[in-house]
């Protein structure tokens, strides 16, 4: 089967410091993968990397059969779709205005919308659920909703993989499956960022777990989510106890005691420095 | 090229309400002043020949270059204020927050001690370059701090660095140049010709059409600098670009008008809550309303009081700032 994007040997350094070692993987069309793992395991910078956001990076991305650093700005945008840690805007953007922004990567100077396109924009709105909310502000939305309205401006895109930077941060449990759910039923080929690895289990065929920038795994879901090796990356003990109903595996952490943690802590650091 | 059915619909209309409003203020503003002019001479100057030697030099000399040197001057300030707070992201920012005021201030010093005789045309050259020199110190020390972001901050520290340079020389040099000094910087409309016009209405014109072509790019840079970079805009080169361009319209009007303030920070915001806040209404609404704003102030600048003009600036500031108190006064109440 042909790769969308095929990621070998990428190492990322700033100032000296290892941000990413020696990373391999390989996206095909229809894969939905998670990055998981701890608050500095380079998961953000790994996503970086492949928008070419962060430009000094070593090894080979393949995208679309092409090195990622032949591609264009503006084919780059028609391949990838960011749905990402927005900064709130800080005039009053109507949703419509956000939507129409995924135009962008298709438009020459100076054109302006046709009727294909306001008809793409609604139609996004519409799959997203959003539709009677077109003229409303987009900062009068809840979390939920504003990132609905981000990944209608993905659809716009018509971008071939979504790029998901924590799509559930700040939602509570009932938006964080809504979110989640519309991925899925996107049809996409989706990489994103996450926390929850149960949500990650849920929802994704594939994971990457990765600690202090290595590539710990990179396989299905059932064999990622090892608790033995959770535990070694978390830091805590890990237990696994799969939904028998849903036919998911799910993992749970119990706390310890903070001597023990900062104990583990400081053993981590010292295999890691 | 433009596709004009993109500000159709409601926005059309109010463009269409602010199109008559600048004609009918222009004619207006150009019958009001000492000399006494009626619509009939205006008229029969324009489409004939006027009725003496005395109203062909007041309406041809005078009327006519003050009033569209106005126009062009509030357009290119209105839109460099548009464009200024939505790349840089900061709803207060200001084209003279650059320190091209304190930058064309020193300029202006120092061409009034060198070549006191030369004025007519050193003054407003050496008000540009001072400018100018501004923009690039503080382009050069934010490219040093590699943040952009740090621009305006850095305008505030340049700002205050030229003005103090300029204070000094001021105050051990000649009163009268002092005078002529701080005259120039409050703003005035009362020595432009048709040669300024053609020169601020030329930076305007691309201004806008500059504008016109990225308008999407800078749309983008409303949800961030991220955002804008996923979708293809190399966002370092864009802000450098219309900074640069604000930069110019800017010092061009400073170099023939002075100083007039609070134009680039006001009239964004009144535009923003008539036609919203993408790129093309904000800058077809901002120019239109900041170029009537403009004339109308120079009507009232020559004609509120008897014998005396007062400096176009003082009023645009004292309005400015009654605008402000008015917006915090409402994000109070609804806020």
């Amino acid at each position: 089967m042909s790769h969308l994007l095929s990621v070998g040997a990428l190492s990322w350094q700033v100032d000296k410091k290892s941000i990413l070692n020696d990373i391999s993987f390989d996206l095909t069309s229809g894969d939905i993968v998670g990055i998981i793992g701890p608050n500095g395991a380079g998961k953000t910078s790994l996503l970086k990397c492949l928008l070419n956001q962060h430009k000094n990076w070593q090894g080979e991305i393949t995208l679309n059969h092409k090195p990622l650093k032949q591609h264009k700005p503006h084919e780059l945008a028609q391949i990838f779709a960011l749905v990402g840690q927005n900064s709130p805007p800080i005039f009053d953007l109507k949703v419509y205005d956000v939507v129409r922004m995924g135009l962008l990567p298709y438009k020459a100077l100076f054109a302006s919308d046709n009727h294909r396109d306001k008809a793409d924009i609604i139609q996004a709105l519409e799959k997203v659920g959003l539709a009677d909310c077109k003229n409303q502000f987009f900062n009068t939305l809840s979390g939920g909703e504003q990132q609905r309205v981000l990944i209608a401006k993905a659809l716009v895109q018509k971008a071939k993989i979504l790029v998901l930077d924590e799509p559930t941060n700040h939602l509570d449990i009932f938006y964080q499956h809504q979110i989640l759910q519309l991925v899925k039923a996107l049809n996409i080929t989706v990489i994103m960022t996450i926390h929850d690895l149960n949500l990650a289990a849920h929802y994704c065929n594939r994971l990457l777990l990765l600690d202090h920038g290595n590539l710990i795994s990179n396989n299905s879901v059932d064999k990622v989510l090892n608790p033995e090796t959770l535990t070694q990356v978390f830091g805590l003990p890990c237990y696994r106890d799969d939904d028998q109903q849903n036919h998911v595996p799910r993992v749970y952490f119990s706390p310890m005691p903070a001597t023990q943690q900062v104990e583990l802590h400081n053993q981590k650091q010292g295999e890691h420095s | 090229m433009i596709n004009l059915k993109a500000i159709k619909g409601k926005n059309g209309w109010i463009f269409a309400c602010l199109i008559i409003v600048t004609l009918v203020s222009i004619v207006i503003s150009m019958t009001v002043g000492p000399a006494k002019i009626s619509y009939g001479d205006i008229f029969q100057c324009v489409v004939n020949t006027c009725n003496s030697p005395m109203q062909d030099m007041v309406i041809w000399q005078i009327r006519i270059p003050r009033v569209l040197v106005g126009l062009v001057a509030g357009m290119g300030l209105a839109c460099a204020g548009a464009i200024l707070q939505n790349v840089t992201r900061n709803p207060l920012a200001d084209p003279y927050l650059f320190g091209i005021i304190s930058g064309a201030g020193l300029g202006a010093t120092i061409a009034i001690l060198i070549l006191p005789n030369q004025q007519t045309l050193a003054l407003p050259l050496a008000a540009f370059l001072g400018a100018l020199f501004s923009v690039v110190i503080v382009f050069g020390i934010a490219t040093l701090l590699r943040n952009m972001n740090h621009l305006l901050l850095t305008g505030v520290a340049v700002s205050f660095m030229l003005g103090s340079i300029s204070h000094f020389i001021l105050y051990l040099g000649d009163p009268f140049a002092t005078n002529r000094v701080i005259f120039w910087l409050m703003g005035s409309l009362t020595r432009v010709e048709m040669f300024h016009f053609y020169l601020i209405a030329a930076m305007v014109v691309i201004t806008l059409l500059t504008i016109f072509a990225l308008h999407r790019q800078i749309d983008a840079l409303l949800l961030g600098d991220e955002s804008a970079e996923s979708l293809g805009v190399n966002v370092n080169k864009l802000r450098l670009i219309l900074l640069a361009l604000c930069a110019a319209v800017t010092a061009t009007i400073v170099a023939y008008c002075g100083g007039i303030g609070f134009v680039g920070l006001m009239i964004p915001h009144i535009v923003r809550q008539l036609v919203g806040v993408t790129t093309m209404p904000l800058i077809i609404g901002s120019a239109l309303v900041g170029g009537c704003f403009l004339v109308w102030v120079d009507v009232l600048a020559r004609s509120a009081l008897d014998n005396v003009e007062i400096p176009i600036g003082i009023i645009t500031s004292a309005i400015g700032s009654i605008f402000f108190l008015a917006i915090m006064y409402r994000t109070r109440k609804t806020g």
